[in-house]
Formats: structure tokens, C-alpha cells, sequence
């Protein structure tokens, strides 16, 4: 019999009995599902401080702030204006580009994602803006010039129409009461109305759903709640309102203009086993089908402790993120193809190189290209060469011989495009035209590794003998990175390794 | 014997240099284009004094729109703008190349040229400061309305900010301070910009801000802390992107200057 009445705790032998007891509670949600309501209340009345700070933290997994694509200048009243390129306002901690502020409407939300800190069953302080709140905050900043615009993004409350009539109000306040003339991103809701999405399109600048799992199977076990024909689906509406809008604007030269910065979206990385090959392709098809704007790859962080996330004890798979970036970048701006880079037998990306320094030493029959001659699709497949370089050389060698000294003024990385280049047929220095003994000397370079690697790896003499006979196979083969890594840098230790899989 | 005219550092200082060199006849091969600062005078040279002339600058600058077209003027222009001060010999070489072309506009493909190529580096390195200085200006509210903001840039990029300012903030008072170069580009409301010397600014009335400011950088520096996701924390590529010069003027490094991360 228990007499005492003087607390839960004494119905235990000790008290760490009584945490695995509310420990338990929590995971059956019964304490969330008590206090649910009394959060709410507490919620409302936050100050402006408070409530930017929890909904500036919920939004920072979203990765996209960038705020170009829109050239406009300012409407007469009002204030703001949009530059082409995008301005950044300033780098946080993690050396992300801050230009939009970038909050979320609320963070309350009736899905339980998985991977999402604002999922329905975590126990996390919630709070929601208003419309004016979230005016006058865009408009404060702006002035002083902290920020380049708004992104607005939201977890879902109540419905998804309540949500998506909310963003809308917001916009159109800012828009047509306060004349802001600024940057707007914002969220289309998955599930909202087709009629709301397009209304709230003509006030944004740009609009984005976040794929977030690049397969089915991946958001079907991570996002119960959603699916992928409703996240395609505002997709494909905005893609169809954008082409239409393109000829009224044709005929109409003031019509309104509809999403003129283009859609983009979200896919995170890491936290389901895809491979490299899988997400580029499914990159590409969102280019080529949804012609989307951008596709962002976003490092899975394990934000919640749950049995379907994958645990990666080297951080956030941050390498393989650059790579996949890398990798983007050759498919929007250098003309090549996902599987021109990677393949079925190939899945994952060479961690020591980057992609295309990896597609130019499998296809060394292609090179050396003659600078003076060559077309501008074929120097810009060399490595160290970039758009900005091969448009230059183009326009160079129409006035004159181009050479190296030349070159380097330009731009071209010479220590790395002059294994696969020659001017007036002479290379820059005599090197050989072979997979190894470039590799060898590609890797000697210690390139830039992204920071993660940098940090973690020494780097030795290479032997020739010890190091670079490896045949192609075993690299491709079933060996994991890190695998790839001590075959090929010799370490003792990669350890705990970088770009980790999960599997 | 070589000639050095020795301009101002201005765009007219510099242009009007164009035009003395090019009018003394001594040929092109024998005379240098110099902007005035402190250096070592060379042996076996003879220098000479420009004065800065309103009309022969405007006189060069219409050549240079006419004859080598739009998009020379402009990096010319902002190659002016450098610190460097390689600019003023080679913004000569560039006109005195463009005017033998056949056309002239062909100029700037003209980059296995050296000084051609001199020009373009440096008014990217101008237009490139400029655009980051389009982010990192932090305007301050002071009591009166008037936004006001701190800047010591390398290069003179005051008359770029000015009219990118002047459309984005149209309908508030707005002065931009470049401390190093002691300029202020100051904007009314709904006029136009000017660009003056600060040797008449009330320096004391410029720590008077409004109610509002406080709070408003309050909540910038909360945001600005907020946004970064811990597991990413990356300061050397934070510092790559945001150098450290820029920091002393923005209010969210303010107070975290000098402190050295593990």
C-alpha cells in the first residue's frame, strides 16, 4: 500500500524509474496531447522577439534564399526594387547566404513528418505571425537594408486552404496596402486550392514545393501524410499558369505577371538511401518537365529522434551536398547530362574529385581541345574552365592569338584545365595524356576540399606504386566511400568519414 | 626620356590626363599615365602636372561613348573607381587601342591586350565591391527619419550605390558615409543624389537614432543568429563570403570583432 501522498515519484525505487516513466508518457503523446491546448494559448501572446526567433529557427532547414531572377524597379510608390543577380545581405554562422527573412507564417502543423522539427507530434513551442506583424517586420528591415525581400513559408494550420488564405493575405497587404516592391518567395501549400495558389502567384515572385524525399517510396515512409502527386501537382499548376502568363505578356505588355522568378524546390539528402544517380536524375526531370528554376539539395540533419531516420555520426552528409551542387550546376549551365556523369553502374559521385574533372578523365579521348579552335560547348567541358572564362576566351581569340599567360588572366584555373588544353597546339607544359598520372597530380593539388574534409584529412606524399593501380573496378564496385577514400589517400583513418550513406 | 602626366584620382583627373597625353604629341610609346600618390619617383623621367579641366574630360568621355560604344565607357568608368593605380596608364592604352580599331567597340574583346585586360579586372573588382556593398549597407534611423549608414570600401563606389539606393528607398532621406574617402552621397525624397565632402557633418547628431532602431536591431541580430543551423557551423566559409573588412559597419557583427574561432 502506498501512503505517502507526496508525489508521483515515491511509487518508484528511485527516480531514475520515474523518468523512463514520463519518458514513456511522452512517446505516447499523452503529456503533448495535455498541454497541447495550454501551448496554443501561450503562443498567442509572445512578443514580436519571440516569435521571431521560433519561427526563424523552424524555417532554417528550408535552404533556398536566394532572390534573384526578377529585374524590376520601383513601382513610384512605395519601396523596393529587384535586381537580376540577387543581393546577399549578409553569411550566417554556417556560411549561408542571408537575403531573404526568411520565417515561417506558423509552426504549428497537422502532418508528422518525419524528418521535420515542426511535426505534429513534437514537443516544441509554437507560435503564429499576423499578417501585420509580418508587414511590418518586411518593411522595418527592408529600410535599413538587412534583407532583399520576404520568404514566406508556413506548417500547415487547420487545413491547407486556411494556411495558403493566410500567405495570401499576407502578400497582398504587402503588396497593394505598403506598395513593397521588394522580393517575395513563398510556399504553395500541397493540397491547397488551385485558385488560391494562382492568386497568391501574381503577388510572388517566386513560388516553390519542396519534393523533400527524391522517390515515392522515400516521402511515402518519412511523410505519411503527403504524397507525390500532391506535391507534383501545385507543380504543374504554376508551370501551366507561368507558360500562359508568358503570352499574355506578349499581347499585354502590363499584365500581371505570374511567378516571373520561376519555381524551385527542396530535396533532402541523405535521410533515405538514394544514390547520387537517382537524385541528379530526378533533378533532371524536374528541369526538363517542371522546367523549375532551381533544385536545391539539402544536407539531411537529424533534427528528431526517430527509428526511420537514419543516425550519421560524421554531421550532416555535407560533402556529398557539394557534390550533388557541383553536379547541378553541370546540368543547368554546361550542357551535360545526368547520365553522362553517372550511371546505374556508377552511382554515387567520386569523392575526391568533383564531377567534372571526373567526367574529363574517363573521357580523355576527347581532349586535349585547342583553345583557339575548339567550339564553346567543348572548352567549357574542360575542367577549370567556366562560363564566365569560355565566354571570354570566345570573345578573345575573335582580336588574337590566345595564350596561357592570357588564360590566366581570364580566369582559367590553369592548374587544372592544363592537362586537358593546348594553345596554338602547344600544351603549357609536357604532361601526359593519361588517367593515372593526371589523377595523381589532380589530387597533389590538394584541392579545396569542402570544409568537413579539409579538416580531417593530412595529406601525404603519393606513391605511385601504393596508390594510384587501383583498377577503375574496385573504385566503382561495392566498396562504400570511405572504402574509396583508404584505397586511394592511404589514411589509417577516415573514420568517422564524410559523406556518409545512410543504409 | 619618358613623361609621366600625373592626374588626379578621378575619373575627370584621369580622362583629362588622357587628353594632355594625347595632345603633347610626344608619342604614345614615350609618355605614362600616373594617378597622384605617395611613390617613389623614377630616375630618366620627367613629370608633369595635370589640372583637372572639366571640358577636356567631357570632350574624352563623348569620344570614348561614340567611338568605342557603351559597354567600354561603362568599365572604363568603373575601372576609374579602382584603388589601383595601374588604372590611369591603362585606361589611356585602351582608348588609344580603341581608336585604331576599325571598330572601336571591338575594344573589349581585346583581352589578350594587357592593358585591355587590366581594365576589365579592374572594374570587376569595383563592380564586384559594389555589389556586395548593395547587401552589407546597414542604414540606422536617426531621430529626424534619416537613414544613415556607415562604409569604408577599397574602391570609390559611392556613385554606384547612390543610384541603386536612390531607386530602391525613393521615398525616404537617405545618406551613405564612406569614412575612408570622407564622401557622403546624400539622398532627398523623391529628388536626386549628390555626392559631397563630409567636413560639414554634424558628426555628434548622428548617434541620435530613433525610438524604433534599437528594438528593429535587436530583432535583426536575433533573426541573424537564429538562421544559422548549428550542425553546419562554418566560419571559415562564412568569413570567405562576408570578409572581415565589412564587419565593423554591420550591426549584427558589432561586438564580435576580433574574436577568433576554434
Amino acid at each position: 500500500m502506498v501512503k505517502s501522498a507526496r508525489g508521483i515519484e515515491n511509487l518508484f525505487d528511485s527516480s531514475c524509474a520515474f523518468f523512463w516513466f514520463v519518458v514513456l508518457l511522452k512517446q505516447t503523446n499523452v503529456l503533448e496531447r495535455v498541454f497541447a491546448m495550454q501551448q496554443v494559448y501561450v503562443a498567442e501572446d509572445l512578443p514580436l522577439g519571440e516569435k521571431l526567433k521560433i519561427l526563424s529557427d523552424a524555417a532554417k532547414y528550408d535552404v533556398a534564399c536566394t532572390s534573384s531572377g526578377t529585374e524590376r524597379q520601383n513601382g513610384g510608390r512605395g519601396m523596393g526594387n529587384c535586381t537580376q543577380a540577387g543581393i546577399c545581405h549578409s553569411f550566417s554562422a554556417d556560411g549561408r547566404c542571408i537575403s531573404l527573412l526568411k520565417i515561417l507564417f506558423t509552426n504549428e502543423c497537422i502532418y508528422d513528418c518525419k524528418y521535420c522539427l515542426n511535426r505534429a507530434s513534437n514537443d516544441v513551442p509554437r507560435a503564429s505571425f499576423t499578417p501585420q506583424e509580418i508587414c511590418d517586420l518586411v518593411l522595418e528591415f527592408y529600410k535599413r537594408n538587412y534583407i532583399e525581400g520576404l520568404f514566406l513559408s508556413s506548417g500547415i494550420l487547420y487545413t491547407p486552404n486556411y494556411t495558403m488564405e493566410l500567405i495570401y493575405q499576407t502578400l497582398y497587404k504587402l503588396r497593394y496596402e505598403y506598395h513593397f516592391w521588394g522580393y517575395i518567395h513563398v510556399k504553395a501549400i500541397p493540397g491547397a486550392a488551385a485558385e488560391l495558389v494562382e492568386k497568391t502567384g501574381y503577388l510572388a515572385d517566386r513560388m516553390s514545393v519542396n519534393l523533400e524525399l527524391p522517390t515515392a517510396e522515400g516521402l511515402k515512409a518519412l511523410a505519411p501524410n503527403k504524397s507525390r502527386g500532391k506535391i507534383l501537382k501545385p507543380m504543374r499548376l504554376v508551370q501551366n499558369r507561368m507558360q500562359e502568363n508568358k503570352k499574355e505578356l506578349v499581347v499585354y505588355r502590363h499584365a500581371p505577371r505570374f511567378v516571373p522568378a520561376g519555381q524551385s524546390t527542396q530535396l533532402i539528402i541523405g535521410a533515405t538511401p538514394e544514390t547520387d544517380f537517382q537524385v541528379i536524375s530526378v533533378a533532371e526531370s524536374l528541369y526538363k518537365k517542371f522546367e523549375l528554376k532551381r533544385v536545391f539539395y539539402s544536407a539531411f540533419v537529424r533534427v528528431n529522434e526517430d527509428e526511420h531516420l537514419p543516425v550519421l555520426p560524421g554531421g550532416p552528409p555535407l560533402l556529398r551536398e557539394h557534390r550533388l551542387y557541383q553536379a547541378d550546376w553541370l546540368l543547368r549551365y554546361y550542357g551535360f547530362q545526368a547520365k553522362e556523369l553517372l550511371s546505374e553502374k556508377k552511382p554515387n559521385f567520386n569523392v575526391l574529385l568533383d564531377p567534372k574533372c571526373d567526367w574529363a578523365l574517363s573521357h580523355l579521348e576527347l581532349f586535349p581541345v585547342e583553345i583557339n579552335r575548339a567550339d564553346y560547348y567543348k572548352i567549357l567541358r574542360v575542367p577549370g574552365i567556366g562560363p564566365k572564362s569560355a565566354q571570354r576566351i570566345v570573345r578573345a581569340r575573335k582580336m588574337g592569338t590566345v595564350d596561357f599567360e592570357d588564360l590566366k588572366r581570364m580566369g582559367v584555373v590553369l592548374k587544372r584545365a592544363l592537362y586537358f588544353i593546348t594553345c596554338s597546339g602547344r600544351m603549357m607544359y609536357p604532361v601526359k595524356l593519361e588517367e593515372d598520372y593526371i589523377t595523381r597530380n589532380l589530387l597533389y593539388l590538394k584541392e579545396k576540399l569542402p570544409f568537413e574534409v579539409g579538416n580531417q584529412t593530412t595529406y601525404r606524399q603519393l606513391s605511385l606504386f601504393d596508390d594510384c593501380h587501383i583498377p577503375y573496378h574496385d573504385l566503382e564496385g561495392g566498396g562504400t566511400e570511405e572504402e574509396v577514400l583508404r584505397a586511394v589517400q592511404g589514411l589509417e583513418a577516415a573514420g568517422n568519414a564524410q559523406g556518409q550513406r545512410a543504409c | 626620356m619618358t613623361t609621366v602626366f600625373v592626374c588626379e584620382d578621378s575619373l575627370d583627373g584621369i580622362l583629362t590626363g588622357v587628353y594632355d597625353a594625347w595632345d603633347s604629341g610626344l608619342g604614345h610609346g614615350n609618355v605614362r599615365l600616373e594617378v597622384e600618390q605617395e611613390k617613389t619617383l623614377e630616375l630618366f623621367c620627367q613629370y608633369m602636372p595635370v589640372r583637372t579641366d572639366r571640358d577636356k574630360a567631357d570632350k574624352v568621355l563623348r569620344t570614348i561613348r561614340n567611338r568605342l560604344g557603351e559597354e567600354s565607357t561603362e568599365y572604363i568608368c568603373q575601372a576609374a573607381a579602382s584603388s589601383d593605380g595601374r588604372k590611369a596608364d591603362a585606361i589611356y592604352r585602351m582608348v588609344v587601342l580603341g581608336l585604331s580599331l576599325e571598330r572601336g567597340c571591338q575594344v573589349i574583346n581585346c583581352l589578350t591586350y594587357g592593358p585591355v585586360a587590366t581594365v576589365m579586372e579592374l572594374s570587376q573588382k569595383t563592380w564586384h565591391e559594389a555589389h556586395k556593398l548593395m547587401g552589407f549597407v546597414r542604414f540606422a534611423e536617426l531621430y529626424n527619419g534619416v537613414l544613415y549608414a556607415k562604409i569604408e570600401p577599397k574602391h570609390q563606389v559611392l556613385p554606384f550605390l547612390a543610384p541603386y539606393f536612390a531607386d530602391r528607398l525613393r521615398h525616404e532621406n537617405w545618406m551613405i558615409h564612406d569614412v575612408g574617402r570622407r564622401l557622403l552621397a546624400v539622398y532627398q525624397a523623391d529628388t536626386g543624389w549628390v555626392l559631397l565632402e563630409d567636413g560639414q557633418l554634424r558628426e555628434e547628431r548622428l548617434a541620435w537614432v530613433s525610438e524604433k532602431e534599437e528594438r528593429m536591431a535587436r530583432l535583426w541580430k536575433c533573426f541573424h543568429e537564429s538562421i544559422a543551423v548549428e550542425a553546419r557551423i562554418n566560419p571559415k566559409l562564412q568569413r570567405q563570403l562576408l570578409a572581415m573588412r565589412f564587419r565593423p559597419y554591420m550591426l549584427e557583427f558589432a561586438g564580435k570583432r576580433g574574436e577568433k574561432e576554434v
